[in-house]
C-alpha cells in the first residue's frame, strides 16, 4: 500500500525519540496485563485436567493436552451449527443496526428537521426507562410471536439510543453545514445526500457503530436465554454462558441441593473445556478489532501526512 | 393544519428516512413501556393472559419500592454506587482519551496497532473469566501473588475478606477491561477531524503537545461532553459482574462491593416479586432521568450545541 | 404533550393486538387409531438440552398417542436459567401443560400461591386415581396449599440427612470409630488426631456455602421452627441457645486450627486433603460422594433425618394454570409414573440405543424376595450413546418406578422407601407462610444473612461478637414483624388443623 510507504516521508512531524521510547514502555506495559489473562485462558485450555486438580493453575501446564478441544469436537455439530449462527446474527444484526442507525442519526442531525426535537425524545426515553423482562419477554412472545425465531436474537438489539447519539455527534462534527448546503443547492435528494457525501466523510463513526454492533451480537446471550428454546438455534456465547450459569446456580444452591449438586457437578464440563469453550467462542471475533481499526488508524495516518 | 402539511411536505424526506427508526422504537420500546405500572401492582395470576392478569391485580402504591430504603445498609449502597461511577465517569473520560491519543503519536505505525489490538482483548472475556484469572492471583492458598509473597518471606493476605484493597482492584480491573472499548469512540473523532488544521499547525511550527492542545482535545469536546451526559444517566446503575462474579460474592467485602444491582439481585433471586423488580429498575431510571435532564440543562447553558436535546 | 399521546397510543395498541394474538391459531385436529382427538402436551423440565431429546419424543409419541391419545413436546432449559425462564414465562400467561417444580427451582409454594398451577384434587379422582395410590402420602402433604394438592411429587428421598463426610483413609489407619459420631462435639477428640499427626491434612474441611448444622426447619431463612418443638414458637436461628452453642463450637475449632482458615471465602476445591466434612445425604450417598472425590469415603448422620416442606418438595410436576388440557396432561402424568416402560424410556432413552435391559438372576431376585419396588430387569447404559441422553431422573417423574443401575443393588428403592418411612416428621411439616404481607422485610435478610453469614458458621468469627452484629441489622430491616406475621400463621394453622 502507498500510504505505509509514505509514513517515513512524515517525520518533521513526530515525537522526540525518547518520548517514542518511554510511550513504547508505557505502551507495552499495559498491552501485556491486557494479554496475559489472555494467555492464561489459551494455556489452560491446553492443560492436562488431572494436572490441574492436582497442580492447580500455572502458567506453564505441568502436562500439555488436547482433551479439551477433542471433548468439543466429539460433540458434534452443536459447536458448529452455534457458529454458524452466531455468524448469521453478528451479520445480519450488524448491517441492520447501520442501516438502521445511520438512517436515523442522520436525519436527527440536520438542523433543518422541523421533527428533530420529537425524534430525538422519541430516541431517548428508552434508553431511560423500559418496560421491564416480563413486558418485554410478552410483547416479543405473544405479540411479535418470535420466540424460537432467529429474528428474536436480531431485531432487539438492532437500534440503541446511545449508538443513535453518537453517530448524530459523527455526522454533525464531521460533516460540514457547508457541503451538505451546497448539495442541496445542487438539487441532491436527502437520500443521494446521506448515500453519497455524509456516508463516505463519516466512516470513522459508522466503522465505530458497526464495531459495537458487531461485538455486541457476537457477545449476546441474553435474546437467546430468554427466547431460544430449540438447541439448533443456539448462538455460541449463550453455550458459554449456560456453562457459566449453572455452575454459579450449583454454588448457590449446594446446601439444598445435597447429593443431586454433587451429581450436577459430575455432570457438568471441566475446568479445561470451559476454557477451550471461551478459545473458540472468542478467536474468530478478535478479528473483528483490526477490521475495523484500519478505519480509525489509517484515517489518522493519511491525513497527518496528506501532500 | 394547513402549516401542519406543509412542514410536513417539507420534511418528507427526512420523515421517511427517520421512520424505519421510529417504528423499531414503537415495537421494540414502546410496546413493552406500559410494563413499568407493574412497579406499582402485585401480581397475581388470573384465567386469560398477562393483559387480564394485569388489570386484575392489587394496585399497591408505593410498598414496592420500600425494600429499596428499609435496610440499615443502603446509605452504603446509594455510597458505593455513586461512589464508584463518578470515578468510572472521570477515569473512563480521561483514561481512554489517552490511550486514543499515545499510540498514535508513536514512529512505529505496526506497533501502534498491536498495542490498541491488545487493549481491546479484555473488553473480550466475561467477567466470570475474569473472575477465574483473577482468582489464580488472589487465592490466600495457592495464588500467584501470595506464592510471591511467602517466598519473599512475607505472610500472605487473605485478599476475599481483606476489604480495604477492593476498592482499588474493582476501578482498576473496570478500567482495564473497559479501555480499549471506550477509547474507540475518541479514535474515531480523532480521525474525523479535518486534517488540514494540523497541517496549518505543522507548517506554523507548533509542537505535538500544542497541536493536541489546540486542536485535538478541543475538537473532542462535544464527543466527550455527550458521552459524560450519557453515563452520567447511569450513575444509579452498575455493572453487575463486576462487583458481584469478582469478588466472588464475599461477604466480608460488602462494606466495599455492595452496589444497587448487586443488592436488588440478592434481594429478590429468591422472592421472585416481579413488582419489586420493576420498582428496582424504576427507582434507577427516574434518578437517572433526573441527573441526564440536570446535566443537559447545565451543559445547554454554557454550550448550545454541545447539549443532548 | 405528544409524548403522552404516544403513550396511549402504544397501550391501546398493546391491548388491540394481545387481544388479536389471543384468538389466533387453530390447531389441526388429528386422531388416533382409537378415533380419539390427540392432544399435545408442553412440559418445560429442568436440565440441559439433550441431543437425542427428539428421538426419545417420538418413541413417547408412539406409544402415548395410542393409548391415552396424548403427544408431548418437551423443552429443557438449563439449571442456571430455569428460574428466570419460568418467571417470565408464568408471569406472561404463556401457554403451557406440564411444568417442573420444587423447593430449589422454580419455587413450589411462591407460585402455586401466586395462581400459577392448578388445583389437582379432582383431577387425580378422576384421571389420576392409581397415580395417588401409588405414591407416600407424605409427599402428598407436601404437595398441598391450603387444602389444594398443586403438584405431582416425583418419589426420592424425602428428607434431608445431614452427615459426617470421613476420608476412609484415615479412618482407617487411625481406627475412628466413625459410626458413633454423630453431633459437632464428638468430633473433637479426633479433629486433635488429626491435626497432630497428619499437618498436610485439613481436620475439618469448610466451603463458603456451609452452613453449621441447624436443628431447625427455616421456613423463611433464618426464621423458623425448632425440630422437635411441638408448641411451634417461631425463633430466629441466630436467637437459638443451640446454634449459638454450636457457632462457640465452631470458633473454637477454627481457632485451634482444626478449620482451613479460609473457610468462609472458598468455593469447595476437591484437591484439598481433609480428614471430614459436612455433606447433605440420602442412602447410598457415600458412593455419590467417593466418586465425585476420587477417593473413598464413609458417613455418620449429624441427626435423625427430619421431613419438612423443602426436603419432600424436591422435585415435582405441576399443571399450569394456562393448560387447554388439564385433564390430558393428568392422563400424562398418571401413565409416567406408572406405567413401567414409559417411565424408563423416560428416564433412560430408547432401549437398545442409549441402554440395554439386563435380566436379573434369580438368585438375586430370590434374594430380596417380599420387597418393594423390586423388577425383573437392570438398566446397562450404552457409554457412546449415552451422553445423547441423560436427563436429571427426578425431573422426570416416580424415581422408584424406574430400573435400577447394573451397578446398584436390586432393592436401591426398596431402601429409600425406608428410608422414608423412618424419617419423622418435623412439627411445622405441612405449614405454608405466605410471605406477600413481609416481602419487603423478607427481601431485605438475603443481603445480611450474604454478609455474615459465611463468616459466622465456619467459626472464622467470634459469634459472640458477629451474631449480635447481624440480630441487630435484621431487626433494624424488620425481623420482628416477620416472626409475629409467621407465628400468627403458624397458630392459624394448628388451630385448622388440629379441628380437622
Amino acid at each position: 500500500m502507498s500510504k505505509e510507504m509514505q509514513e517515513p516521508v512524515c517525520s518533521y512531524n513526530q515525537i522526540k525519540k525518547s518520548t517514542n521510547v518511554l510511550f513504547n514502555v508505557i505502551l507495552f506495559l499495559l498491552g501485556a496485563i491486557c494479554v496475559i489473562p489472555f494467555i492464561f485462558v489459551i494455556l489452560i485450555s491446553f492443560t492436562d485436567e488431572q494436572s490441574l486438580v492436582t497442580y492447580g493453575y500455572s502458567f506453564i501446564p505441568k502436562k500439555w493436552s488436547l482433551d479439551a478441544y477433542e471433548y468439543i469436537i466429539s460433540g458434534g455439530s452443536t459447536i458448529l451449527k452455534s457458529y454458524g449462527i452466531t455468524i448469521f446474527v453478528t451479520v445480519v444484526g450488524t448491517l441492520l443496526t447501520l442501516f438502521l442507525t445511520g438512517t436515523y442519526a442522520y436525519a436527527l442531525s440536520r438542523r433543518n428537521y422541523a421533527y428533530r426535537k420529537f425524534f430525538t425524545k422519541l430516541a431517548m426515553v428508552p434508553m431511560l426507562f423500559n418496560g421491564g423482562l416480563v413486558a418485554s419477554y410478552m410483547v416479543m412472545t405473544q405479540i411479535l410471536h418470535l420466540k424460537n425465531s432467529i429474528w428474536a436474537l436480531i431485531l432487539p438489539l438492532a437500534l440503541g439510543s446511545y449508538n443513535i447519539i453518537i453517530l448524530r455527534t459523527f455526522f454533525k462534527t464531521s460533516v460540514p453545514d457547508a457541503v451538505v448546503e451546497s448539495a442541496k443547492i445542487d438539487g441532491a435528494s436527502e437520500w443521494r445526500l446521506f448515500l453519497q457525501v455524509v456516508i463516505p466523510m463519516s466512516l470513522p463513526g459508522l466503522a465505530t457503530i458497526g464495531l459495537f454492533a458487531t461485538l455486541g451480537y457476537w457477545n449476546d446471550w441474553y435474546q437467546a436465554m430468554l427466547y431460544i428454546d430449540e438447541p439448533a438455534k443456539m448462538p455460541l456465547q449463550y453455550l458459554l454462558m449456560r456453562l457459566e450459569k449453572n455452575i454459579e446456580f450449583l454454588n448457590a444452591n449446594k446446601a439444598t441441593l445435597g447429593v443431586t449438586g454433587v451429581e450436577m457437578a459430575n455432570a457438568m464440563p471441566k475446568e479445561t473445556i470451559k476454557m477451550a469453550i471461551v478459545v473458540i467462542s472468542t478467536l474468530p471475533i478478535i478479528f473483528a478489532y483490526p477490521f475495523f481499526q484500519r478505519y480509525f488508524i489509517n484515517g489518522l495516518t493519511i491525513g497527518a501526512v496528506k501532500e | 393544519m394547513k402549516e401542519k402539511w406543509k412542514r410536513l411536505k417539507a420534511n418528507k424526506e427526512l420523515l421517511l428516512l427517520s421512520l424505519p427508526g421510529a417504528i423499531w422504537f414503537l415495537l421494540f420500546a414502546y410496546l413493552p413501556l406500559p410494563g413499568v405500572l407493574l412497579a406499582f401492582k402485585r401480581l397475581t395470576l388470573s384465567d386469560g393472559g398477562f393483559i387480564k392478569s394485569f388489570m386484575e391485580s392489587e394496585w399497591v402504591g408505593f410498598d414496592n419500592f420500600k425494600f429499596l430504603f428499609s435496610s440499615g445498609d443502603m446509605w452504603k449502597v446509594f455510597r458505593n454506587t455513586i461512589g464508584y461511577n463518578v470515578i468510572f465517569i472521570v477515569l473512563g473520560i480521561v483514561l481512554p482519551i489517552i490511550i486514543a491519543l499515545m499510540p498514535n503519536e508513536l514512529r512505529n505505525k505496526k506497533m501502534a496497532k498491536i498495542y490498541q489490538s491488545s487493549m481491546f482483548l479484555p473488553y473480550f472475556l466475561s467477567w466470570v473469566v475474569v473472575s477465574y484469572c483473577l482468582y489464580a492471583f488472589l487465592n490466600p492458598e495457592r495464588g500467584l501473588i501470595n506464592m510471591t509473597l511467602e517466598s519473599l518471606g512475607k505472610d500472605g493476605i487473605s485478599w476475599y475478606s481483606e476489604k480495604s484493597y477492593w476498592p482499588f482492584i474493582l476501578i482498576f480491573m473496570s478500567q482495564w477491561k473497559g479501555i480499549g472499548y471506550n477509547a474507540v469512540v475518541y479514535l474515531a473523532s480523532i480521525c474525523g477531524i479535518d486534517k488540514t488544521y494540523y497541517e496549518a499547525a505543522t507548517l506554523d511550527g507548533a509542537s505535538k503537545i500544542q497541536q493536541m492542545k489546540y486542536i485535538t482535545i478541543p475538537l473532542l469536546k462535544p464527543v466527550v461532553i455527550i458521552l459524560f451526559i450519557m453515563s452520567v444517566g447511569r450513575i444509579f446503575s452498575a455493572d453487575f459482574g463486576l462487583f458481584f462474579q469478582l469478588p466472588m460474592d464475599s461477604g466480608a467485602l460488602y462494606d466495599v462491593t455492595n452496589v444497587l444491582d448487586t443488592y436488588i439481585y440478592r434481594a429478590l433471586t429468591s422472592l421472585g416479586e416481579i413488582g419489586m423488580s420493576s420498582a428496582g429498575a424504576l427507582f434507577q431510571s427516574v434518578v437517572g432521568f433526573i441527573m441526564i435532564m440536570t446535566a443537559n440543562k447545565i451543559v445547554s447553558k454554557l454550550d448550545n450545541e454541545s447539549a443532548l436535546f | 404533550m405528544r409524548l403522552k399521546k404516544v403513550m396511549v397510543a402504544t397501550l391501546a395498541t398493546v391491548m388491540g393486538m394481545s387481544l388479536l394474538a389471543g384468538c389466533g391459531g387453530t390447531e389441526k385436529v388429528e386422531t388416533n387409531a382409537n378415533g380419539e382427538e390427540i392432544v399435545n402436551l408442553k412440559w418445560y423440565q429442568i436440565g440441559d438440552a439433550q441431543e437425542d431429546m427428539e428421538k426419545v419424543e417420538q418413541k413417547i409419541n408412539e406409544y402415548t398417542k395410542d393409548k391415552i391419545g396424548v403427544t408431548i413436546d418437551i423443552t429443557q432449559i438449563s439449571f442456571g436459567d430455569y428460574n428466570s425462564k419460568m418467571l417470565v414465562a408464568t408471569n406472561t400467561g404463556e401457554e403451557f401443560d406440564l411444568v417442573y417444580t420444587c423447593s430449589w427451582a422454580h419455587d413450589f409454594a411462591q407460585n402455586a400461591q401466586k395462581g400459577a398451577f392448578l388445583s389437582l384434587n379432582d383431577l387425580l379422582k378422576e384421571e389420576g386415581k392409581e397415580l395417588y395410590d401409588s405414591i407416600d402420602p407424605k409427599f402428598w402433604e407436601a404437595a398441598t396449599i391450603d387444602g389444594n394438592i398443586y403438584a405431582v411429587p416425583s418419589q426420592k428421598e424425602i428428607g434431608s440427612m445431614p452427615m459426617w463426610v470421613f476420608t476412609k483413609e484415615y479412618v482407617d489407619k487411625y481406627n475412628i470409630p466413625y459410626e458413633d459420631i454423630h453431633s459437632l462435639e464428638d468430633l473433637e477428640p479426633y479433629l486433635k488426631l488429626i491435626k497432630e499427626k497428619e499437618p498436610d491434612v485439613v481436620p475439618l474441611y469448610l466451603s463458603k456455602d456451609f452452613s453449621a448444622p441447624a436443628y431447625m426447619d427455616l421456613i423463611q431463612k433464618p426464621i423458623g421452627i425448632e425440630y422437635g418443638d411441638e408448641t411451634l414458637t417461631v425463633k430466629n436461628l441466630y436467637e437459638t441457645d443451640k446454634m449459638m452453642d454450636t457457632l462457640r463450637t465452631m470458633h473454637k475449632y477454627y481457632k485451634a486450627g482444626y478449620i482451613n482458615q479460609d473457610a468462609a471465602t472458598v468455593t469447595p476445591d476437591n484437591i484439598i486433603k481433609r480428614f471430614v466434612s459436612k455433606g447433605d445425604g440420602q442412602p447410598y450417598a457415600e458412593k455419590i460422594w467417593s466418586k465425585d472425590l476420587g477417593y473413598e469415603v464413609v458417613a455418620s448422620p449429624i441427626m435423625d433425618t427430619v421431613v419438612t416442606n423443602s426436603s419432600a418438595r424436591g422435585a415435582m410436576t405441576a399443571i399450569s394454570r394456562t393448560s387447554k388440557h388439564p385433564k390430558e396432561a393428568m392422563k400424562f402424568l398418571n401413565l409416567v409414573n406408572t406405567d413401567e416402560y414409559l417411565r424408563n424410556l423416560l428416564n433412560y432413552g430408547i432401549e437398545g440405543e442409549h441402554w440395554d435391559k439386563v435380566p436379573v438372576t434369580e438368585e438375586e431376585k430370590k434374594e430380596f424376595e417380599g420387597k418393594d419396588y423390586i423388577y425383573d430387569y437392570k438398566v446397562k447404559l450404552n457409554p457412546d450413546n449415552q451422553k445423547k441422553y441423560s436427563v436429571p431422573y427426578y425431573v422426570q417423574g416416580d424415581m422408584f418406578k424406574t430400573y435400577v443401575l447394573d451397578t446398584e443393588p436390586l432393592d436401591k428403592w426398596n431402601t429409600f422407601k425406608e428410608f422414608n418411612d423412618e424419617a419423622v416428621a418435623a412439627p411445622s411439616f405441612g405449614f405454608n407462610f405466605d410471605l406477600s404481607s413481609v416481602a419487603t422485610e423478607v427481601a431485605t435478610f438475603q443481603n445480611i444473612l450474604n454478609e455474615f453469614g459465611s463468616a459466622i458458621n465456619t467459626g472464622s468469627v467470634d459469634p459472640d461478637v458477629y451474631v449480635p452484629k447481624l440480630l441487630e441489622k435484621m431487626k433494624a430491616a424488620g425481623a420482628d414483624k416477620v416472626i409475629k406475621e409467621m407465628q400468627k400463621q403458624i397458630d392459624e394453622w394448628k388451630a385448622n388443623t388440629k379441628a380437622e
